[in-house]
């Protein structure tokens, strides 16, 4: 493993400047020794909570009290419900915009530097975009039948 | 912050993945275990990259977000239209094909 | 980290705009093709392959009078680099690209399929395959790979209401997805030894004096993504199944031009990336070859349905064309050249016997072996061609295979090894076993009886006269002046970065 001498080291970063990305492995795993027990700590008190409830509270179990409780009107139906398959065109079209967005954020922290050549290069990329959004509004996948 | 764990996260999600690729039966269960190795790849990229002081595999990991949603869309698409054809997406049912 | 890049002043990247023109002219014909099907909808149905066409002869011109300028152009601090190796190449994808547009013409048209999509998607993929023979970065080459897979994930599934498109689709979806996920894996360890995502920087990095196992498996995962690309043994089974549900342009397409662009991809990273760790390279290479030359073989003896016969035959020469890369640390560039060569010619003979089944299927409708029965005695110009590229296939002069295979095996004995001579051996072995089956279809072509006594003549629209001509014209004359094929295949890879 000489090639890879950090894995021996087990640091990231630069070692002068004291930040988060120096800690060593002790410090490590000291600060996720503080959530463990924030953890267990936790669980104890809701389970603890909620065992004390069921000990002293009284059970009567009915069919009306097992209900699933949906706004007081009776549920209808299966558990799983299936939902609507144009929902997918619209739910496919918003996870592609919204991906390529990822793009434009680091294009828009630096605007001022990239000038005119950066606008033309996202104005390219922006059309290119647009041509498949105009694709589905003219296939009519926009439409809600 | 050591960079071992998150070089074991990675290989976890990756083996995890690839086992639900290679073991699973429902179509949109294996897209899933695609998108599982995906973003083991993208913990490693971004581990890689805080370690390294490179920016490249920042940028890497934002493209491989990217296609893979695009490559997700796709794949959707084509398990929808077997679902459509066949009403089922149980990929043991789709061997009309015998290699 | 993000702080300091801030910091830095960005200086526009001075762009070649003579290097990236053939991108620009094929990015733009996609989108007009889009364009015109969003203004004109099923009014553009007549016109839009031939635009496709004339999109695809386009790019031509930019990538002909940079191969007559000459110089190497790097560009993005290496990132993508036009050399004679990618000039080739795109004239490769183009000109198959063209064939397949021929080839489609009447077949989508004809089959009520949407066609003003096919030809956008098809012409983006092209741009993914122009894009992967000049990319020397990881994140170049997998973008690449992506935009010239995922549009033929939907031209695999075009028949939409056929179950058998769909799940042809499926399994190359599925496959396709898997292995790029893994390939990038591979390329997320590599990134990570080299810190950088330029070839020439991994090769630096992975060419230290001892193997390590972080580079190990980085080059393995990563040669596995490509293996099912290319569709070798043991990662070929989508390739039958998918060829065979394929409408038969794709299946001629996916077999050509696709498996072509993994190669290229291959070379790329191995002769550039990884040259120096043939320890790695070149024993998984060497399996891999010898095991797609005879699994290939052996199967496509058994095959039924002629487009299963060709893909597996097509995995078979796969195998050839992976063999020059398994002794490529002895031989250097010349594994490159023995690979171009190879995959130049078996473009022009596969294309033209797809193009002679998609014609015969025509009047037969179906593509089983005995469906071509007889069929000199009612298409006899359709015969001789396919004899001609069944024995081009095979290997037998004076047709192009001949020469594709020679330059392999010369590659392979050149390499003085004995793993060579051992791959050398197995390669002539396969050779013959090729041609019983080959040889067995033209049998049938030339000696049996039509089915059913049926000899009316089968009606051969311009377009697939035309990708014939092409095809049996560069077959023909790579098989008889081969210095041809030589000459614009000596290109090399090491040289052209110094490294």
């Amino acid at each position: 493993m000489s090639s890879w001498p950090w894995l021996q080291s087990g640091r990231i970063g630069d070692p002068q400047t004291p930040s988060l990305g120096s800690l060593a492995v002790s410090d490590f795993l000291r600060s996720y020794l503080t959530v463990a027990i924030f953890g267990a700590v936790a669980l104890l008190l809701a389970g603890g909570i909620l065992s004390l409830g069921r000990l002293i509270r009284p059970s009567h179990g009915n069919a009306e009290k097992l209900l699933t409780y949906e706004s007081g009107v009776d549920p209808t139906g299966d558990m799983w419900s299936q939902s609507n398959i144009r929902y997918y065109v619209f739910a496919l079209l918003f996870v592609m915009f919204d991906v390529e967005a990822v793009f434009l954020f680091p294009w828009a922290t630096r605007l001022e530097a990239y000038g005119v050549f950066g606008l033309v290069e996202m104005g390219i990329f922006i059309l290119i975009l647009l041509l498949g959004l105009v694709y589905a509004w003219r296939k009519g996948m926009l439409r809600w039948v | 912050m050591v960079l071992n764990q998150f070089l074991l996260l990675a290989a976890a999600l990756f083996c995890i993945g690839v086992y639900g690729v290679l073991a699973r039966r429902n179509g949109v269960m294996v897209l899933m275990s695609v998108e599982l190795i995906l973003n083991a790849v993208n913990i490693n990229l971004v581990a890689f990259a805080a370690f390294t002081n490179s920016i490249a595999g920042e940028v890497f990991a934002l493209f491989v977000i990217a296609i893979a949603a695009a490559e997700v869309g796709v794949g959707l698409a084509i398990v929808l239209l077997i679902y459509r054809n066949r009403k089922s997406i149980d990929l043991t049912e789709v061997d009309l094909l015998k290699g | 980290m993000i702080a300091q890049v801030l910091a830095q002043a960005f200086e526009s990247p001075t762009i070649d705009y003579h290097a990236l023109a053939p991108e620009i002219v094929l990015v733009s014909f996609a989108a007009l093709l889009i364009l015109l099907d969003v203004v004109l909808l099923e009014k553009g149905r007549t016109f839009i392959s031939a635009l496709a066409g004339i999109g695809l002869l386009a790019t031509m011109l930019p990538i002909l009078t940079l191969a007559i300028d000459g110089t190497d152009r790097v560009m993005f601090g290496g990132a993508y680099v036009v050399d004679d190796f990618s000039l080739v190449m795109k004239a490769m994808f183009v000109l198959s690209g063209y064939v397949v547009v021929l080839l489609s013409t009447n077949y989508i048209a004809e089959g009520d399929y949407w066609e003003n999509e096919y030809y956008g998607l098809l012409l983006a993929s092209l741009t993914g395959m122009v894009m992967i023979s000049s990319a020397r970065d990881l994140i170049s080459i997998f973008v690449a790979l992506e935009l010239l897979s995922i549009p033929v994930y939907m031209m695999a599934t075009w028949r939409k209401r056929d179950i058998r498109s769909n799940e042809a689709g499926l399994k190359y979806y599925l496959m396709g997805v898997f292995a790029s996920a893994v390939m990038l894996y591979g390329m997320s360890m590599l990134y990570g030894t080299a810190g950088s995502t330029l070839l020439v920087d991994i090769g630096e990095a992975v060419g230290g004096e001892e193997t390590t196992s972080i580079v190990t498996l980085a080059v393995i995962f990563t040669i596995i993504g490509f293996a099912f690309k290319v569709s070798a043994v043991p990662f070929h089974y989508w390739a039958p199944d998918t060829y065979e549900g394929a409408p038969t342009p794709v299946t001629a397409y996916l077999s050509v031009a696709s498996k072509a662009a993994g190669f290229v991809a291959l070379l790329q990273l191995v002769m550039v990336g990884f040259y120096a760790r043939d320890d790695v390279y070149e024993p998984v290479l060497w399996i891999l070859a010898a095991a797609s030359m005879t699994v290939g073989n052996l199967l496509a003896l058994r095959q039924e349905n002629v487009v299963r016969m060709m893909a597996y035959s097509g995995v078979a020469q796969a195998g050839f064309m992976l063999a020059p890369l398994a002794v490529a640390g002895k031989i250097g560039d010349d594994a490159v050249v023995a690979t171009v060569t190879y995959l130049l010619i078996y473009a022009a003979m596969n294309l033209g016997a797809f193009a002679v089944i998609i014609a015969l299927a025509r009047k037969t409708g179906s593509a089983t072996l005995d469906s071509f029965n007889g069929a000199f005695h009612y298409a006899p110009g359709l015969t001789v061609v396919m004899t001609m590229f069944l024995f081009s296939l095979a290997g037998i002069p004076p047709f192009g295979g001949w020469f594709a295979k020679f330059a392999v095996l010369a590659a392979l004995i050149d390499a003085n090894t004995a793993a060579g001579v051992v791959l050398a051996v197995v390669a002539a072995v396969n050779s013959v076993i090729a041609l019983y089956y080959y040889g067995g279809l033209a049998r049938r072509m030339w000696a049996e009886e039509a089915p059913d006594g049926d000899l009316t003549p089968v009606r051969v629209p311009v377009s697939l006269v035309a990708a014939l001509g092409l095809a049996a014209g560069l077959t023909l004359l790579f098989g008889v002046f081969p210095n041809l094929v030589s000459e614009v295949s000596d290109v090399s890879l090491i040289s052209t970065l110094g490294g």
